[in-house]
């Protein structure tokens, strides 16, 4: 839909567009009269915000801006930081390679797909970057990707450049579950218990830390010959060096205590526990390590390590001065998490500030990008949601949301455009390469397709 | 009573027949006189001749001189073509055959091709074409009536397809329709089959990675103990790795089946990260990333297997997607965009059932705006250029190999008759055009159609593992339409379905592991029984199985 949008430019601009959408996307914008829930420094009543080189430049009452900067009047209307979501597998065209228990030579970067339709669902849910993770099918699973989603743009603009980067880590069942026969006479996967599955995590690092010592006896002209670079090892050692983020999908507190001390074992920090729905039992212990925790809200019972969920859980960690986000680990509740986030408040109390940064600063604390977004603070990236509402209210729908300035998703547009739509299809149906042969019979889809499916319908695949 | 009389004229004739067409076929002298010459390399000669001597062009143009040992072919009315390329295919392969009954793991084992590789089945760069391919004329009949003279073929299966050779679409042996071998290495985007490494995209990526950089590390290493082994671990011997070395040097291109515009991009990354000389192998969308293909200089084999809709209405069906019907609407126009933005690109078929579609679909390039000469050039000149053999192949010139495609009418209309077909000087003459057309499966083509209807429980022999499974068929005339079923993928409606003369074949989309996959399905009914083969993304797989009372 954006392809249209941007081809209807071109096709009423001329041959002139390519400077001028680049002019375009540098245009100052001014947003007038909002209020403005920064993330950061409390709410702004009556505040403007004006955004130059996609960056906020200034926030205050009655800014001015050039001549032809783009004014957007938000009287009534709500401004929030773009929402993150620190957990989801959306836009990638594989998540999980099951073959191995350790697949740290993966990375879901290579299976990025930009045409993803749930990328501007996404964006039309206010959520303006993601953490793109592999699955929960091993151990040790691929690399991730952080993403802001440039709907529209090629793939290349989508990945964060200076974000840190990260692995999947998994506990319990999933990995466990995985130990699949696919043919008969095959061994089945290791491990198919818990202590299993911490075993393998364990001899994943003694490999890399021997893998680390090859090549440092190398550059120390120890040995002659150049070791082999080994790309399931790299990532590991980069753990170990403290470069590469830890992103534990886990559900029991057991678990996750054991993987910490593993972790310790080796000296270093797991960044995330990925789920986490007993974290509350283990705070303290999260907390001393400045370990942080990206959960659901209110989501349980879907399985046997789901059973201890509590909706307090954010409140408990909050209190406890652990870091938590909320994620969604869902195409379909990404767009929805400012109302997961208003549901904070509601279980615990915690305050509306605190409880907005779990979707927006908090997330972006975690992922190493809040030097760039997660707050609505002078110098940032220019993430922004304009929503008709106040975002933790059940009416409240983003009118725009915008990633460096630039607007991705626009509520008015998306509804004008939709005539046009409508006509292109109307003009595409006519055409005989679009018309049924009529040869064969119709092949009536047996299920609906995933996009409409019900969460609780599908198997997760090695997820959730 | 046919069949019989040609094998007691064989049996007759025994040995000395390959001498006696030896001597009549590669001596042979020929002289197409009075036709239009399209030589694409310059410009077209109206009225003119061509003298073919010994395999090859001896001359060529409005006053070649016809040789007094010539057998003169009056060429009014016809136009003589350089042979026309097919410039990505699986031709000379042997049909994917149904396997033995396996019994337990031990017979899937030895289904399996030997190798002494390190890496399983898939994963294996050595395995060349040449090896697979077998000799013979009869294989490429369609394809030469058709007008095709000569193709790339490449293996069907594995990650990587392996390598691929450049071949003219006759002789007797495979050193005799091989022109050069390898040409590239050829990779698909898929995964290893069986839940084996890789077992997703994601390993897919990973697995190419890492055997690149071990065939790199192997070289560095293999060079500095040949240099001075004394005190030095001895680098292995592996045959896998060593076949990636000239890709990692550049001296041999490698092909990316890609279609879709970021398949494309991964293999362009992919490319650019390993420095490696890439071709795009199908390439529907090419045309979406024209400058970063020119900026490469990364050449596209383009499918002409358009997309096409096959299913028809139902009340019940979703609407179909904005974006499938733009892609119907945006492939036929791709070849031109791509022209204009000055890249490089042969025409293939594409996996098209019908080969006689390529030149329809080709026709529709010009129709979307390609200029008529490019689209000759791209199945002639520039698939030679782009294959390498555009010294001996690809335009009619004096001293090169008298590959030509002789038509009553202009290639790219619908009313045409191919005529002659020269493979290597050698002249396959077609009497009159075929009432069916021909298939790449080639074959002899009766008009009777078979009678294949019925109930079928079948046995699907994925590797290691039988999976029984049911084929409900209703035929209708030459239209096949039922139902295929199996535990691991429940029951999915077949399309596309058709019966011919000796078998059917039909597609279905099923689901598989919560994907839905399209398979192709092609096999023959002979008195109670079934058999074929399954075309899936993992790969062919057989089946067999007999019809139920």
């Amino acid at each position: 839909m954006r392809k249209a949008i941007v081809f209807l430019l071109i096709i009423s601009i001329g041959l002139i567009s390519p400077t001028f959408l680049l002019a375009q996307n540098k245009t100052e914008v001014l947003i007038r009269n909002a209020t403005v829930l920064t993330a950061a420094k409390g709410t702004l009543e009556n505040t403007d915000i004006l955004i130059q080189n996609d960056k906020i430049a200034k926030i205050g009452k009655n800014l001015k801006a050039s001549a032809n900067a783009q004014v957007i009047d938000a009287t009534g209307k709500f401004v929030s930081p773009g929402i993150i979501d620190c957990h989801s597998h959306s836009m990638l065209d594989a998540i999980n390679e099951f073959s191995y228990s350790v697949t740290s030579m993966t990375t879901v970067k290579d299976a990025l797909n930009p045409t993803d339709i749930t990328i501007y669902r996404a964006l039309a849910g206010g959520v303006t970057a993601g953490n793109l993770l592999h699955g929960s099918a091993n151990a040790i699973g691929g690399q991730n990707t952080v993403v802001k989603f440039k709907w529209g743009k090629p793939v290349e603009d989508f990945p964060i450049s200076d974000a840190p980067p990260g692995i999947k880590f998994a506990l319990g069942e999933n990995p466990k579950r995985t130990h699949v026969q696919v043919q008969p006479g095959q061994t089945p996967r290791y491990p198919r218990t818990r202590m299993g599955v911490m075993e393998v995590i364990r001899d994943a690092f003694v490999r890399a830390r021997d893998y680390k010592k090859s090549w440092d006896d190398f550059r120390a002209k120890k040995t002659k010959l150049v070791p082999r670079r080994d790309l399931e090892l790299e990532p590991l050692v980069e753990i170990l060096e403290g470069k590469r983020l830890v992103h534990a999908h886990g559900y029991r507190s057991d678990e996750h205590l054991n993987l910490m001390l593993i972790a310790d074992e080796f000296g270093f920090k797991i960044a995330t526990l990925q789920h986490g729905l007993e974290a509350y039992k283990i705070a303290p212990e999260i907390a001393r390590r400045g370990t942080a925790v990206s959960i659901f809200v209110d989501s349980w019972s879907y399985k046997f390590e789901a059973y201890d969920a509590i909706p307090y859980n954010a409140a408990i960690l909050w209190k406890a001065g652990v870091s938590v986000s909320i994620n969604s680990d869902s195409d379909e509740r990404m767009r929805r998490l400012n109302l997961d986030a208003a549901k904070v408040m509601k279980y615990g109390g915690v305050p509306e500030e605190d409880s907005l940064k779990m979707i927006t600063l908090n997330a972006a604390k975690q992922l190493g990008i809040d030097r760039r977004t997660g707050s609505i603070e002078v110098g940032k990236d220019a993430d922004l949601v304009i929503w008709n509402a106040h975002p933790f209210s059940v009416y409240a729908r983003p009118e725009i949301t915008m990633i460096e300035g630039e607007i991705y998703f626009d509520r008015t547009k998306d509804i004008q455009r939709r005539a046009d739509l409508e006509k292109e299809r109307q003009e595409l149906e006519k055409l005989d390469i679009n018309k049924p042969s009529g040869t064969t019979q119709p092949r009536i889809p047996s299920e609906r397709r995933i996009e409409e499916r019900d969460e609780a319908e599908y198997g997760d695949g090695g997820n959730q | 009573m046919k069949i019989r009389s040609f094998f007691f004229a064989f049996l007759a004739i025994g040995l000395f027949s390959v001498f006696s067409a030896e001597a009549q076929t590669r001596n042979d002298v020929y002289a197409i006189t009075n036709a239009r010459i399209v030589t694409v390399s310059g410009a077209a000669i109206e009225k003119g001749t061509v003298v073919v001597r010994d395999g090859l062009i001896e001359s060529v143009g409005a006053d070649a001189r016809v040789p007094a040992d010539a057998r003169v072919l009056d060429g009014t009315g016809l136009t003589v073509y350089p042979g026309f390329f097919d410039a990505l295919t699986n031709l000379g392969l042997a049909a994917p055959q149904p396997r033995p009954q396996p019994v337990g793991g031990q017979a899937a084992q030895q289904t399996q091709p030997q190798s002494n590789s390190n890496y399983p089945n898939g994963m294996q760069p050595e395995v060349s074409v040449f090896e697979q391919l077998k000799g013979g004329d009869a294989q490429f009949e369609a394809n030469r009536n058709a007008g095709f003279t000569t193709a790339l073929t490449v293996g069907r299966d594995g990650v990587f397809n392996g390598q691929s050779a450049v071949i003219n679409l006759a002789g007797d042996s495979v050193s005799e329709l091989v022109i050069k071998s390898p040409f590239a290495e050829h990779f698909t985007f898929r995964t290893a089959g069986g839940g084996a490494y890789p077992a997703s995209l994601l390993g897919t990526f990973s697995a190419f990675r890492q055997m690149l950089l071990d065939a790199q590390r192997l070289q560095d290493w293999q060079k500095t103990y040949a240099a001075n082994p004394k005190g030095m671990k001895r680098p292995e011997m592996d045959k896998s790795l060593e076949a990636l070395f000239p890709l990692i040097n550049g001296t041999m291109p490698i092909v990316f089946n890609a279609n879709t515009e970021r398949e494309i991009v991964r293999a362009l990354d992919l490319a650019k990260e390993f420095k490696l000389n890439a071709i795009i192998g199908g390439g529907q969308e090419a045309w979406k990333l024209a400058p970063r293909l020119r900026q490469q200089n990364v050449a596209v084999l383009l499918s002409l297997n358009f997309p096409k809709r096959t299913t028809s209405v139902s009340p019940e069906a979703d609407p179909e997607n904005l974006e499938t019907l733009r892609f119907r609407a945006e492939t036929p126009k791709g070849a031109a965009r791509l022209a204009q933005a000055g890249v490089r690109f042969a025409f293939q078929t594409g996996g098209l059932t019908n080969v006689n579609d390529f030149f329809t679909n080709a026709a529709k390039t010009t129709e979307n705006g390609l200029p008529i000469d490019s689209a000759i050039r791209a199945m002639t000149l520039a698939s030679a250029q782009i294959l390498g053999v555009d010294n001996r192949l690809g335009s009619i010139e004096t001293g090169k190999i008298a590959n030509l495609t002789v038509v009553r009418g202009d290639i790219l209309s619908k009313d045409k008759t191919i005529t002659h077909v020269f493979v290597d000087g050698r002249l396959f003459e077609q009497k009159e055009k075929p009432k069916t057309p021909p298939t790449t499966g080639g074959g002899a083509t009766t008009p009777a159609i078979a009678s294949v209807g019925g109930n079928y429980s079948i046995t699907i022999e994925i590797p290691g593992q039988s999976l029984p499974g049911t084929l409900a068929l209703t035929q209708q005339g030459a239209i096949l339409s039922g139902t295929i079923s199996t535990q691991m993928t429940g029951t999915a409606p077949i399309k596309d379905g058709k019966v011919t003369s000796d078998g059917f074949s039909f597609s279905a989309n099923v689901d598989y592991g919560g994907n839905q996959i399209e398979i192709n399905v092609t096999g023959k009914v002979t008195g109670s029984s079934i058999s074929g083969t399954i075309e899936s993304p993992q790969g062919a797989i057989p089946f067999s199985g007999t019809k139920n009372p």
